[in-house]
């Protein structure tokens, strides 16, 4: 556990529960895989070439963009992101 | 009158007198009920349990008190609050469909059909009773295709209490496709909403419709019966009971029992060791949950929070000893594949995950595995943890981990190249293998 709590963080209590989730749903993915390329920090391939998504929320901004560039190309349309 | 479901007289062995064809999921069995079923019609559940009263209104709200009070879960295997899942349908307001669901697709399951087929009226005062305390306008009896005896059972008690002029709010049958996902919860709703039988995924399960849809609870048939004991009596006169289903190597035996009895009585009492000699394991909740050391399953009590304690769950019932002559390794590597092969073919991780799980644990049960290749094992198992839109998968990996567990010696055995010498009959049924 961190001991020291990140300025943003202390200053905006908000902040935490307003940051949105990577989701997928994994019935509709086919594994295409454009997604873990286009957000490689938060998206990994499993042994079969399917994603797993990073469950934490994205409270920053590189995380965020990575994640809705994901999200906008997968051609299945099976990432959104869920606050 | 009564306060537990007595399908039968308090089990004695030797007393099985009847058998209740179940036959749709193990065509080559029946099953029995310990000393036989007494079918009650209309009069005879009313003799029994007394008239269930009106829910409707202000009443609905001392029903969930009572659900609450003896801390009803549900009995498809969840166990999720049943409480908790009334009250986040209520949040959406009135006009929801309410579904008892008696699909059963655990297959080594028969306490949903021999409940639905001995005690239909109880199990529909419960399903009326939820849903006047819900405010549905629309029940639901949810049962396989091809589970004839359930399907007439349910429709012949229907129109009793039409005949008996019973007020009952509008109460349909609806058939599933005969598959073992075919009763999971998303599925029936996706089907109610015009979609086909298959789970999916759903992002708050406290809300598991589409928005825009009905709201819709889905409760299995036990839990509606239980629902009913209190809907016709109270908090105060319930008995904690649970239905089990027992597997014997050609039958199975549904019983009721409480916690004053153990896992070891109901063995002793509906299991029959084909070799003379206790179990070495069973199988606990379903063809998903945990196997169980004996001396570990003997002595705990039939009880949802005693076994939840116990770091297990009774999960649907399902209570499958192995023998101590078979190979708990075989069985759980044949019972992989059976649930691989049950796959509803949506997600990634279940068809291609699944399937390569029990590809190598059919290897490891032969005696082929490398070691890489049960490195390999490890590693698939810990990638598909958690990842199908519904449990089905994790489920088969319970399973499976508490057998290389609870199997090591077979496990080290198998490890190095060699097999048991355990009998070449397989112990539990699996639908569509001879």
């Amino acid at each position: 556990m961190a001991s020291v709590v990140p300025l943003r963080e202390a200053r905006r209590p908000a902040a935490a529960s307003a940051a949105p989730t990577l989701r997928i749903d994994p019935s509709v993915c086919d594994g295409v895989g454009i997604c873990s390329h286009l957000a490689p920090d938060l998206i990994t391939v499993d042994s079969w070439g399917y994603p797993i998504v990073s469950p934490t929320p994205l409270e920053h901004r590189s995380d965020r963009r990575q994640a809705e560039a994901a999200v906008g190309a997968c051609p299945r349309k099976a990432l959104h992101l869920s606050r | 009158m009564t306060n537990h479901l007595q399908l039968a007289a308090p089990p004695r062995r030797g007393t099985a007198s009847m058998m209740v064809d179940t036959a749709a999921l193990l065509p080559r069995s029946g099953t029995e009920t310990l000393s036989g079923p007494d079918i009650h019609d209309l009069d005879a559940h009313r003799a029994a349990y007394g008239v269930r009263r009106s829910y409707l209104g202000s009443a609905g709200a001392a029903l969930l008190d009572a659900i609450e009070t003896i801390t009803l879960t549900g009995r498809g295997g969840g166990h999720f609050p049943t409480a908790a899942k009334w009250r986040s349908v209520m949040a959406h307001g009135v006009g929801g469909t309410v579904v008892a669901n008696g699909a059963e697709g655990e297959p080594g399951s028969a306490k949903d059909a021999v409940l639905l087929q001995i005690r239909p009226h109880l199990v529909l005062d419960g399903l009326v009773s939820a849903m006047e305390t819900i405010g549905a306008s629309d029940g639901v009896v949810w049962i396989h295709d091809g589970a004839w005896a359930t399907a007439r059972s349910v429709s012949r008690a229907l129109a009793e209490r039409a005949h008996a002029g019973v007020d009952d709010p509008p109460i349909r049958v609806l058939l599933a496709p005969d598959r073992f996902l075919s009763g999971e919860a998303t599925g029936i709703i996706r089907t109610l909403e015009g979609g086909p039988t298959l789970p999916r995924y759903v992002e708050n399960p406290a809300q598991p419709w589409t928005t825009g849809h009905r709201p819709v609870l889905v409760n299995n048939v036990e839990t509606m019966a239980r629902v009913g004991l209190l809907a016709v009596g109270s908090a105060a006169t319930y008995h904690p009971t649970s239905l089990l289903t027992v597997i014997n190597a050609a039958h199975r035996v549904v019983l009721e029992a409480g916690p004053d009895q153990t896992i070891g009585d109901i063995v002793d009492l509906a299991w029959h060791s084909p070799d003379g000699r206790e179990p070495q394991a069973v199988l606990l909740g379903g063809y998903g949950g945990s196997w169980v050391p004996w001396e570990v399953a003997r002595a705990l009590p039939v009880d949802v929070g005693a076994v939840r304690a116990a770091g297990f769950s009774i999960g649907a019932g399902l209570i499958a000893p192995l023998p101590a002559s078979a190979c708990g390794l075989e069985e759980s590597a044949r019972l992989v594949r059976y649930l691989a092969g049950q796959s509803a073919k949506q997600c990634g991780p279940c068809v291609f995950g699944l399937a390569s799980v029990s590809q190598l644990a059919d290897d490891l049960s032969g005696g082929r595995l490398s070691p890489s290749g049960r490195r390999r094992l490890t590693k698939f198992m810990a990638e598909i943890s958690g990842r199908g839109a519904c449990r089905h998968p994790d489920g088969a990996l319970r399973m499976l981990t508490t057998a290389l567990d609870v199997f090591a010696d077979d496990v080290s055995t198998h490890r190095r190249g060699r097999t048991c010498d355990s009998p070449t009959y397989a112990v539990l049924p699996v639908p569509g293998e001879d």
